[in-house]
């Protein structure tokens, strides 16, 4: 088995790098990454988008579909996590006992990463926060102020408890606040395609500005909270403390 | 100066890699998964990527490191 | 840099995939296994965010003062994307692989095997 997986990641190297060797040296800005659409893109970006953050151009107007169903994607999965029983329950009898080491107690918290956590949980909310109100002129964005909320919801969770950390997202408004990446993509792609025609088109003439605004930031809300919530939701779900 | 700070960067990236697949232990994996993550984003910065760069700090560090760790404890501790 | 004509930026992007797709073939802990897909999965990430780099190149940011050459952004959208997707990805093997412990008692795939 060793042998056979060190002969097949030898041919998979040997292929890769043969095929990596026909590429001109990154770094180079008249190659052919960057000429074409890549140009295109940053010559008239903020033109055709609005947008002075040329990744959440791409993002959310020019490769929008994608963002979409990377949303549906994301929620998707705590679909999969959240329809598996949970796996706490009684193995069957017969099956072996020993797992193959020790199960790893549950371990109390360290004082220390109890006052860390509870020093910094503030400043890291207002950093998500402004991560998405500042996203469209500095780097960040839906995605990143959802992966920095996220991680935030877990921290609290890991130090405080499932129980409190789960008082953070309201149980009656739950199961919208998850589906929100997607329903608030699905609610802008009509709002487009009765504007525009094209669904998730976006008005592309001058006057109707302060909708396209109004579009494009509903949009990063519902990636950054829907993205927050499946995230802390998915840790949930894994939580081994029930 | 620019290009010994990559090549840097880029060989602990394998080395973790390679100490992330060696290890026995799978907390010991897991830190080490982190530290690969870490490196990584510090790579991106370097490269001009400062949105994949904190979503890769945020991500890698602070989602999929946990949600190892709480399978693990469910799970097995080392590796057979 | 390039030796003999070979971008190594690219060619460490070659090793780490590599290294990634050792773990997920030949190690037999499901566990391993994860982590071997996700060092693929960053990999590929960090081949396409190199690909897309511009030396001495600003962030696709246009404020006031900001000038060419700008680095291409399309990656870094594509890699934004996947960085999610390999999120999902782990969570819900992570999910299968805590059931597969609680029914059968066992995450090795050898022993798996064995199993009636």
């Amino acid at each position: 088995m060793r042998a056979f997986a060190l002969a097949l990641v030898l041919v998979v190297a040997l292929t890769l790098v043969v095929g990596v060797a026909a590429l001109p040296p990154h770094g180079d800005p008249s190659g052919p990454v960057h000429t074409h659409v890549g140009a295109h893109y940053i010559e008239h970006g903020v033109r055709d988008t609005g947008l002075r953050n040329l990744v959440t151009a791409v993002l959310l107007n020019y490769r929008g579909f994608d963002t979409f169903l990377e949303v549906i994607v994301l929620f998707t999965a705590l679909v999969a996590v959240l329809a598996l029983p949970s796996a706490t329950r009684p193995r069957r009898p017969g099956a072996p006992a020993d797992d193959g080491g020790d199960r790893a107690d549950a371990v109390p918290v360290s004082p220390v990463v109890f006052f860390v956590v509870r020093l910094l949980a503030p400043f890291i909310a207002v950093f998500a926060l402004a991560s998405l109100y500042r996203g469209h002129v500095t780097p960040g964005g839906g995605f990143q102020s959802a992966a920095i909320a996220g991680a935030l919801m877990i921290a609290l969770g890991l130090v405080f408890g499932r129980e409190r950390a789960a008082r953070l997202v309201p149980y009656g408004a739950r199961a919208w606040l998850q589906a929100l990446g997607p329903l608030g993509f699905a609610l802008v792609a009509f709002l487009g395609w009765r504007l525009t025609g094209v669904f998730l088109g976006f008005p592309a003439d001058e006057a109707a500005y302060a909708l396209r605004e109004a579009m494009v930031v509903s949009l990063e809300v519902g990636i950054a909270v829907g993205g927050a919530v499946v995230l802390a939701q998915l840790f949930m779900a894994l939580d081994v403390r029930a | 100066m620019s290009a010994v700070f990559d090549a840097v960067m880029l060989l602990l990236l394998i080395a973790t890699a390679v100490t992330v697949a060696r290890a026995r232990d799978l907390v010991a994996a897991v830190v080490t998964f982190g530290l690969y993550s870490l490196v990584l984003c510090l790579v991106w910065q370097h490269r001009g990527a400062p949105d994949v760069a904190i979503t890769e700090a945020a991500v890698g560090a602070g989602v999929t490191s946990v949600l190892f760790l709480l399978t693990i404890a469910k799970t097995a501790r080392t590796e057979r | 840099m390039t030796l003999f004509g070979i971008d190594l930026d690219y060619v460490a992007c070659v090793v780490l995939f590599c290294v990634g797709l050792y773990m997920l073939v030949a190690k037999s802990n499901l566990i391993k296994k994860l982590l071997g897909l996700n060092v693929m999965e960053t990999s590929v990430f960090a081949f396409l965010v190199t690909a897309g780099m511009v030396e001495d190149g600003q962030e696709p940011i246009m404020v006031a003062g900001s000038a060419p050459p700008f680095t291409n952004p399309i990656p870094h959208a594509m890699v934004l994307t996947g960085i999610v997707v390999a999120v999902s990805v782990t969570a819900v093997a992570l999910a299968l692989i805590a059931q597969i412990h609680a029914h059968y008692g066992t995450i090795e795939v050898d022993e798996l095997k064995e199993l009636p």
